[in-house]
């Protein structure tokens, strides 16, 4: 596909089951659909915005891409060079070796692991990680933790700077990092790794005004890197003004309405049910 | 003499138990019980090397290990995609299944009765290894060399990603790691070496039965692992210390032999309940118990 889409989500559906209690007080169970048949195009090298009340789907959709969970019908499919792949085939870590990575809404970092493990396990270059080639390439093995080592120092000086704190602490465990410090580290891993799609969800949610300035910057900078293609979950209306070049807004499972993110944040129907104003 | 060189030699063999298990259970968070299974599966196939295809120290250790490899490939293969509790209970399985199996299958492992006189293996087809001091250095060699191996893979890019299994497997899974091949490598290699010790032991002692390989003796391997610490090579070393000089230093205190078994048990529980409550990482571990 050539007209700008990376990826094509078509009619997906995804329905889970949850307990009621009917009318005359008897607990049963009921199949809902969390996501209702959406479709969606995300225009590669673009910030999308995806924006939507709690329960309206968002993060299930991230599931669904990455294939923590699974749809039950529908599409998506992912155009990548001369190649269309259709996600919902493959497991987990296949979609991260086809160029997708993911920043969790609940903090997935290595807490007992310091600042530079969390960062060089992120890396692209998996040698040394077969026990073999980790017994016996020690020479080349040491080389390639250096090249990881300087490329890791390099992502700290350009997301936060020289002389920055996370160069500092590298030999801390990401456990001693305070929360908003965790989720830029969360964030720099990423660099770490050629992709091509990052799936942010809510990257600024629990963090300071200053983390979230920090935060808004490194977002700006993924499209600069190779044509980094962002799709982004966030409740914060400022920081979906200030970085996404498209918003869309979900509600019930369905995309209902696209657009500029002043545009949809601006529209009568997001304001009332979403905003509340 | 003789008789410091013998604990040395179990040191060593309990060495080879706590540093490989160390890989499964400390690094990469799988609670397994059926590690006497594959100290079983590694004893009985030296018998058959040794008494049998009279085959030589190497190519024994060789063959006792690649067995014991595979045997644990085809309980990894369906049990690891189970998670927690649920492979807690399949390793407990195994580990009652691989017991009545030699235990019953009399024809083949002579169940109850053992397998006596086992020939010592030899060097190159013609040094013989017998008696304490040829046994404490090749105990010695393997034990070292175990230690070689689990310490250059806990401290490379192969370790740090298991480090991660351990943290937190989804977040593994979304930088494009599959969990469920680091399991079944850890698995595999972890049993293999499990293997020697079981060759070792079996031609050292020159007789096995299967009661040398029920639950209890991996509820003390996995005691030794605990007492010692998780997460490094220090901890097995220092547990497997504890737990073979501990009985030794009952001796010397003059306590009947009765009492002294059940001390030593008193001690082994009450040291474990103290170290979860005061030191959950062990006395010289790096992780706690998850």
């Amino acid at each position: 596909m050539d007209n700008g889409v990376i990826l094509k989500i078509d009619d997906l559906t995804k329905s889970f089951t949850r307990n009621i209690v009917n009318v005359r007080g008897e607990a049963e169970n009921e199949r809902f659909n969390i996501i209702d048949k959406l479709d969606l195009e995300i225009v590669k090298g673009k910030i999308t915005a995806l924006i939507g009340g709690n329960g309206a789907g968002k993060t299930t959709l991230f599931n669904i891409i990455s294939q923590f969970v699974n749809a039950d019908s529908g599409n998506i499919e992912y155009y990548h060079g001369d190649e269309t792949t259709s996600l919902l085939k493959l497991q987990p870590d296949k979609i991260y070796r086809k160029g997708i990575g993911r920043l969790f809404q609940d903090n997935h970092i290595f807490l007992d692991m310091t600042v530079t493990e969390n960062m060089l396990i992120a890396d692209d270059n998996r040698f040394g990680e077969k026990p073999f080639l980790s017994l016996f390439k020690s020479k080349k093995n040491n080389e390639i933790e250096k090249n990881r080592i300087e490329k890791m120092e390099g992502i700290f000086i350009k997301l936060f700077g020289e002389n920055n704190e996370f160069w500092e602490k590298r030999n801390d465990l990401a456990r001693s990092l305070s929360y908003g410090q965790q989720r830029l580290l969360g964030l720099a891993r990423i660099f770490m790794s050629k992709y091509k799609i990052v799936l942010l969800d809510e990257p600024t949610a629990g963090v300071n005004p200053k983390i979230i300035n920090k935060i808004c910057a490194i977002i700006r900078k993924m499209p600069q890197k190779d044509g980094l293609t962002v799709l982004l979950i966030e409740h914060n209306m400022k920081v979906v003004e200030n970085v996404a070049d498209w918003c869309c807004f979900m509600s019930d499972g369905k995309i209902t309405a696209v657009g500029s993110s002043k545009d949809v944040i601006g529209n009568p129907d997001v304001r009332k049910t979403y905003l509340g104003i | 003499m003789n008789y410091f060189l013998h604990i040395i030699i179990m040191i060593n063999i309990y060495v080879i138990l706590t540093v490989s298990s160390n890989l499964l259970i400390g690094m990469t968070n799988l609670l397994s019980l059926g590690q006497a299974a594959f100290y079983g599966i590694g004893a009985y196939i030296a018998v058959l090397c040794l008494m049998i295809l009279h085959l030589p120290l190497i190519p024994t250790i060789l063959l006792v290990m690649i067995v014991t490899a595979l045997f644990s490939l085809l309980l990894a293969l369906p049990s690891l995609r189970l998670k927690g509790d649920y492979f807690v209970l399949a390793t407990l399985g195994f580990q009652l299944i691989v017991f009545t199996v030699l235990y019953n299958w009399v024809s083949l492992t002579r169940g109850p009765y053992g397998v006596s006189g086992i020939p010592a293996p030899k060097l190159f087809g013609f040094i013989e290894i017998s008696g304490v001091l040829p046994f404490l250095i090749l105990s010695s060699i393997l034990a070292l060399f175990t230690i070689w191996i689990f310490y250059k893979l806990i401290n490379s890019p192969f370790g740090r990603v298991l480090k991660g299994v351990r943290e937190d497997e989804i977040s593994v899974l979304s930088i494009g790691r599959s969990v469920t091949n680091y399991k079944i490598m850890v698995f595999v290699i972890s049993s293999a070496f499990i293997g020697i010790a079981g060759f070792l032991y079996a031609s050292y002692v020159t007789y096995i039965d299967p009661t040398s390989f029920t639950l209890d003796e991996s509820i003390f391997i996995l005691s030794a692992l605990l007492i010692g610490g998780l997460g490094n090579i220090k901890g097995p070393v220092v547990g497997s210390i504890f737990v073979i000089v501990l009985p030794e230093l009952l001796r010397f205190v003059g306590m009947p032999n009765s009492i002294a078994a059940n001390m030593r048990q008193i001690i082994y529980g009450l040291a474990l309940l103290l170290l979860m409550r005061y030191r959950p990482q062990g006395i010289a571990g790096v992780y706690k118990v998850k």
